[in-house]
């Protein structure tokens, strides 16, 4: 970067544009509501004043986007970056340059218009937002990366590789990519098609009540046949499906996975595109994912749960959306996580863990049957779901096991949807036992792997083992954690 | 390590400070206090007019209370205890969900000494251990002597390595 590196920047004009789109929305609804209110009406009379008002609205989106990327300002220093926003509410953060865990590139599809993405530095604290550029030139954008992870050194000696020739870890081809898209079954649609119903009845477009009265639910009910019925169905999947495919082109389209200097560099995004870096030396946990066909038909999902990382995606970065065990296996590799041992290696739950999953349910269970064959054959209904869920509890105990070697604990759990996750020992942070009353009783213990990055919901642990077991095994995880890092710790003082 | 010092004969861990089980039994009946007051206004308020005997609620509510603060305590206190050993401490807590954690020293982001209004006449402070996990992110141990737990707080801090990997 030249010497203008230090002086205060502005974002790039067309931040206006964007901005102005991105509060338009919101200021028309508000517009229209207001006059709808107003007149008590709705749209009927007075289409002239509404006009005047989306007018005003549209003057005013532009004057918020003005103030917004005037008093918008960055300043580069030679070892933290400074943003200053804000009008009344004047905000001036300094992130220095060795708290950045990541910094992710998106171009949305207006951005890659002007050539203009946005830069999203991520410091691993708990605000989202936490130092967003939106949006720099793409070219700035890359310079501004590069300079904040080689410092201030000059970056015209040693350029970093260009992402052509680093490496290639995984991509995805188009016919991969719609493949994979087929399983991506997707209703999402028809919560965007309610919520914008309900969007129109809130500023009075629409009515609900006048809809769907009584006299047209009836003047329905004659139409609905089974043909019908299994018509809409029929629609409502490949509806889905679509839906599916869309939204996976939309987002993994031109996947591509490289080997960085600094770790795993991941590109993708069809309108949007997006460049992220997972760093290999900030990664936790790695998370092998399949659902019920794509298991039955070989293919997997690998992601990395990192520190610091997109609080978007719950602190887990996909790596290979897509893949065979054998395309995986190098991406694991390359980031320093062994491979996963054989089915064989790992070792399931005590026979008497079962009394705990399965005990609740019977015990509704039962007393609904007998109600079932003595009052009312509706309570069989509930029983039969109720033994649906023991069954399931049964299948989820068959699943859940886990596996170790000397590198790494291994984990596998779920039930449609299986995980099997990879925790290298010096990944560990804290080693947990836990016991409840009724574990107590059944000499069961769970055993908890706490690890940086990750929700409660996706930690590492192994549920109802052996009490005794559970606490032998807390120990070891301990000795091989301690052993790990005094590894990492003599590799990195030779280094 | 101090002289008084209570160890726990069978796991060899190292108990909290009796007065901690007067500590306990301070916060449990102050609770207790506070649910039988609500408990009597709603009795001789909004419940007045139901078949419910006049002061059956606030007076179940009462020897309920009574009985927590005469029984819990000490039991809750058994259920904690710790270990600290050369690169880690050990801690055990709770008597309904027993849980036992271990905390190697270098995974240790930073450490609190925190003393609470009903801690502060009797000495107390709890030790507070907090790590870049997310589980058990923060890692209390209550019931330490002031000076004792300011002291532990030096020496775990001397041990602390700030390498995140």
């Amino acid at each position: 970067m030249s010497e203008a590196a230090f002086e205060p920047r502005r974002l790039h004009p067309a931040t206006l544009l964007a901005r102005w789109l991105k509060i338009l929305p919101q200021m028309l609804f508000a517009g229209i509501g207001l006059a709808a209110a107003g007149r008590g009406q709705g749209l009927g009379e007075g289409g002239g004043r509404l006009l005047i008002l989306a007018l005003v609205m549209l003057v005013l989106g532009g004057v918020f986007a003005f103030i917004y990327w005037w008093r918008f300002r960055y300043t580069l220093g030679p070892a933290e970056i400074v943003i200053e926003k804000g009008l009344f509410q004047r905000q001036r953060r300094v992130i220095p340059f060795d708290r950045v865990q990541d910094i992710a590139i998106e171009q949305r599809l207006l951005a890659r218009l002007f050539g203009t993405a946005k830069v999203r530095i991520e410091t691993g604290g708990a605000a989202k937002d936490e130092g967003n550029l939106d949006m720099i030139a793409l070219a700035d954008a890359h310079a501004l990366r590069d300079f904040i992870r080689h410092g201030a050194r000059p970056a015209t000696a040693e350029a970093p590789a260009a992402p052509a020739q680093e490496p290639v870890l995984f991509a995805m081809d188009l016919p991969r990519l719609l493949y994979s898209g087929l399983f991506g079954f997707s209703l999402i649609f028809l919560a965007a098609i309610s919520a914008a119903v309900q969007q129109l009845d809130q500023i009075g477009i629409v009515e609900w009540e006048d809809w769907f009265t009584t006299e047209r639910a009836d003047q329905a009910a004659h139409l609905v046949t089974l043909r019908l019925a299994l018509g809409l169905a029929a629609l409502v999947i490949m509806l889905g499906v679509i839906a599916g495919v869309a939204r996976t082109v939309a987002r993994d389209f031109g996947f591509r996975l490289t080997r960085s200097e600094a770790g795993l560099r991941r590109k993708r995004g069809l309108f949007t595109l997006s460049e992220v870096v997972i760093p290999i030396r900030r990664t936790q946990v790695a998370l092998i994912e399949s659902g019920l066909v794509t298991r039955a038909l070989g293919w997997h999902r690998l992601s990395f749960q990192t520190l610091g990382a997109d609080k978007k995606e719950g602190g887990v970065q996909v790596a290979a959306p897509f893949a065979r065990m054998d395309e995986i296996l190098p991406i694991l590799a390359e980031a320093g996580f062994p491979a996963p041992p054989p089915r064989a290696a790992f070792r399931s739950r005590p026979r008497r863990a079962l009394v705990r999953r399965i005990a609740p349910h019977l015990m509704l269970g039962l007393p609904l049957t007998a109600a079932a064959f003595l009052f009312d054959w509706r309570a069989g209904i509930g029983a039969a779901a109720l033994a649906m869920l023991a069954l399931a509890a049964v299948l989820r105990w068959r699943i859940h096991g886990h596996a170790e070697d000397a590198r790494a604990l291994y984990v596998t759990g779920g039930l449609l949807r299986r995980r099997l996750r990879v925790l290298p020992y010096e990944k560990i942070q804290t080693i947990s036992v836990s016991r409840g009353p009724v574990q107590r009783r059944l000499r069961l213990a769970t055993l908890i792997a706490d690890t940086a990055g990750a929700s409660a919901m996706q930690s590492v642990q192994i549920i109802d083992l052996d009490a005794t077991q559970a606490d032998a095994e807390a120990d070891r995880l301990y000795a091989a954690f301690i052993e790990a890092r005094g590894r990492i710790r003599v590799r990195a003082s030779h280094g | 390590m101090q002289p008084d010092e209570i160890k726990d004969e069978s796991s060899g861990l190292t108990l909290l400070h009796p007065s901690q089980i007067r500590v306990l039994r301070i916060r449990i009946g102050l609770v207790a206090a506070a649910l039988t007051l609500a408990a009597f206004a709603l009795d001789i308020g909004p419940l007045r007019e139901t078949i419910l005997p006049q002061f059956a609620l606030p007076g179940a509510f009462l020897l309920l209370g009574l009985l927590a603060t005469l029984l819990y305590p000490p039991r809750r206190y058994r259920g904690w205890g710790y270990r600290e050993g050369e690169d880690e401490i050990e801690i055990r807590r709770g008597r309904w969900l027993r849980v036992r954690t271990i905390v190697p020293f270098g995974r240790v982001q930073h450490i609190d000494v925190a003393q609470g209004p009903i801690q502060r006449p009797f000495g107390l402070a709890t030790l507070i251990l907090h790590t870049a996990g997310t589980h058990g992110a923060s890692v209390p141990l209550p019931g330490l002597l002031h000076g004792e737990a300011e002291v532990m707080r030096d020496r775990i801090r001397a041990k602390i390595r700030q390498d995140l990997v």
